[in-house]
């Protein structure tokens, strides 16, 4: 892929049909259920993800709500004992159909994870790694640019950029996360999950975190998992709370934090428990 | 929460200092100590026997890298030799060679030279030397020339001052005329197996071991790899991989002279593979190593935390991807570890030779794996049943030889670890 794909906003052009609440719906999940062996872990969850917004996940450790996210780039097809029913669109499209290739669809909805997990290679190499193997650089001087790209748009080439052929493993935490994020959007993706990014960082790590998800979004639609109400409430615009499995209350994060409807809400967010 | 509370009250504070918490830390710092002794202890233990390995093998072994040879004249024009130099020059030379007695020439000439019965100072190979003296230069034919042949058995053993008396006696005798030297014996590093101690060499047991342990990788090493890859990425966790899994551990287990029958059943009797070839025991160690590097493979994947392979699921890698950029990339120090400690055992191995037929008596070094050969440990266990005195030391001689071979397989297999480490 080129470089004009890679700065033009990304907005498929089968995808806007305006979403009720002002986005433009990217990802919608309908009684979607997962079932690890005989017991199941998400029941009956129906939810909208838009282009615009980040929505984040809140909920009680367990409830469920990591597990929902790895269904919507099928990385619970690793856990062979998971199965999940009900529908998952991404731009209308079934991802659980069975022409969906999974490995298209996981670089369009890219990840990142809880531990920041480079590959223990150089800096560089973790973000040419995706647009490698994708094929989206042709020459090495593409390659390179891509690279840049990357590493600026996760705020990371300013403090990197000498050493590209450094260990990526021996970064700080904040910079392997960000090294993450980098490596996730180098493929130029259309949806990013984060799951708990920052639960392995320090505040500073953290605020920086934060700043980048404010960066990013508009560009990628962004969904992120995280224990932090405070979080929550700083970087989405849209959450949801699940509880034992079940989808409680999904609406604008100003309204969950403020009013929210459900009163188990209102107890996970004044610290009743949880 | 209030019960806590009450049986915390209830409970006395404890008694830091007194004599029975004392004798408990006694107890705990002693028990440290006697474990680091005893862990002292066993290392000190361990290290003496290696010394004492490495001490008697380099004192006995060491003998058996040199070689007494004597200065032989001869007199060509005088001696039964009816050779033209001219017909050595071109085709036919070899025929000959072999036509004329040199032999006889070599045994009179000594009997000249050192008196009656000074052929049995020589070794009984010594005209070889003389061939091969002629052979290099067939000038030396019209005129006296003086050759160093190898000495005999007894005098060798006299020169490393270790022989009859009566062989000390000869051997003092050809010191004062100054016709004795001892010196590296590179007949025992480029020759094959000889019935005389004086002429034997590791070369053809080496290059055996060598060809039998290439075809032993070749084989073990990929199909290893891929079983361990294949069980641990892909198959699917059912009671058939529970099997095969206890299978291969299993047959990790089994004594090699077992392996030794298989290979004698299988390739020998049913697939009718040439007999003491290379390519049989390489095919039969192989069986025995595969397991291990199975083992140990599975172990190294297993070791790869799960994090990299979702990391490279995550933007997108397929299965194929992440198992060849990154699981067996990282897995591969582990790998190879278990590999060489397989390739070891397999190096040692001497039972499952035996069964297919490695044991025969080679005067020569294969040219292939399908040639007739031997290995290392078979010829250690060959020359150790020798009776001549002279095969003691080569017996020594070629222990070291397999050790350093041994030491020279580690040594890549590290090289190799430390590679793979680096670069990741």
């Amino acid at each position: 892929m080129n470089d004009q794909t890679m700065s033009a906003p990304l907005l498929h052009p089968s995808a806007p049909s305006p979403a009720s609440d002002g986005g433009t719906l990217k990802m919608t999940a309908r009684n979607v259920n997962v079932f690890y062996g005989a017991k199941q872990a998400i029941r009956d969850v129906s939810i909208d993800v838009t282009q615009e917004n980040v929505t984040a996940f809140i909920g009680p450790s367990g409830c469920g709500k990591s597990t929902f996210l790895r269904t919507l780039n099928r990385m619970n097809d690793t856990v062979s004992s998971a199965r999940v029913e009900g529908r998952i669109t991404l731009d209308g499209e079934d991802i659980y159909a069975p022409d969906m290739d999974v490995v298209q669809l996981r670089a369009r909805v890219g990840m990142v994870f809880q531990k920041p997990n480079p590959f223990p290679k150089s800096i560089y190499e973790n973000v040419a790694y995706g647009p490698r193997i994708h094929g989206l650089a042709s020459a090495r001087a593409d390659m390179d640019q891509i690279v840049e790209k990357s590493l600026r748009r996760a705020g990371l080439w300013d403090e990197v950029k000498d050493r590209l052929n450094d260990s990526g493993t021996a970064l700080s935490g904040g910079q392997q996360q960000r090294l993450c994020i980098a490596r996730a959007i180098a493929v130029d993706p259309e949806v990013i999950l984060m799951d708990e990014p920052c639960s392995a960082l320090d505040p500073i790590a953290t605020a920086k975190i934060e700043e980048l998800i404010h960066e990013l979004r508009g560009r990628y639609a962004i969904v992120i998992v995280t224990h932090n109400m405070q979080q929550a409430a700083r970087v989405s615009q849209r959450t949801a709370f699940f509880h034992l499995g079940t989808l409680v209350e999904y609406g604008d994060t100003s309204e969950i934090f403020t009013n929210p409807r459900e009163t188990r809400t209102k107890d996970y967010i004044t610290g009743r428990y949880g | 929460m209030n019960s806590a509370t009450a049986t915390a009250e209830l409970r006395r504070p404890t008694d830091w200092k007194g004599s029975a918490m004392q004798n408990r830390i006694r107890r705990r710092y002693a028990a440290e100590r006697r474990f680091k002794l005893l862990g002292l202890l066993s290392i000190l233990v361990s290290a003496a026997f290696l010394a004492f390995l490495l001490v008697t093998m380099i004192g006995n072994g060491a003998r058996g890298f040199t070689q007494t040879e004597i200065r032989l004249p001869v007199d060509f024009p005088r001696s039964s030799l009816m050779l033209d130099p001219a017909a050595l020059a071109g085709f036919g030379a070899d025929a000959a060679l072999a036509g004329a007695d040199i032999e006889g020439t070599t045994a009179a000439a000594a009997d000249a030279a050192f008196g009656a019965g000074g052929a049995r100072l020589l070794s009984d190979g010594a005209w070889l030397s003389v061939r091969d003296a002629i052979k290099r230069d067939p000038a030396i034919l019209r005129g006296k020339a003086e050759i160093w042949v190898p000495a005999a058995t007894a005098i060798d053993l006299a020169a490393k001052g270790n022989a009859a008396p009566a062989a000390e006696a000869a051997y003092g005798k050809l010191q004062k005329a100054d016709v004795v030297r001892t010196g590296f014996n590179w007949t025992f590093l480029t020759r094959a197996d000889s019935t005389d101690p004086t002429l034997v060499g590791i070369w053809g047991a080496l290059k055996g071991s060598l060809v039998t342990m290439f075809v032993t990788l070749v084989l073990a090493f990929p199909v290893g790899v891929f079983a361990a890859l294949y069980l641990e990425e892909y198959a699917p966790r059912n009671r058939w991989t529970d099997l095969i899994e206890v299978s291969i551990n299993n047959l990790a287990a089994v004594p090699s002279i077992i392996f030794g029958l298989l290979g004698l059943a299988v390739f020998l009797n049913f697939m009718h593979l040439p007999r003491s070839a290379p390519l049989v025991g390489g095919l039969t160690l192989a069986l025995m190593t595969m397991p291990v590097i199975v083992i140990a493979g599975r172990n190294a994947i297993k070791a790869v935390p799960p994090s990299i392979r979702d990391a490279a699921l995550g933007i997108g890698a397929s299965r194929v991807q992440v198992v060849f950029h990154h699981v067996l990339p990282l897995a591969l120090p582990g790998i190879l570890t278990g590999t060489i400690i397989g390739m070891a055992r397999a190096l040692g191995e001497t039972a499952p030779l035996l069964m297919i037929g490695m044991r025969a008596f080679l005067a020569s070094p294969p040219g292939g794996i399908m040639d007739p050969a031997t290995v290392l440990p078979v010829q250690i266990f060959l020359w150790s049943d020798e009776v001549s005195r002279g095969f003691v030391e080569k017996t020594s001689a070629a222990i070291i030889v397999l050790l350093v071979f041994l030491l020279a397989m580690n040594g890549v297999a590290i090289y190799l670890r430390n590679r793979f480490e680096r670069r990741w």
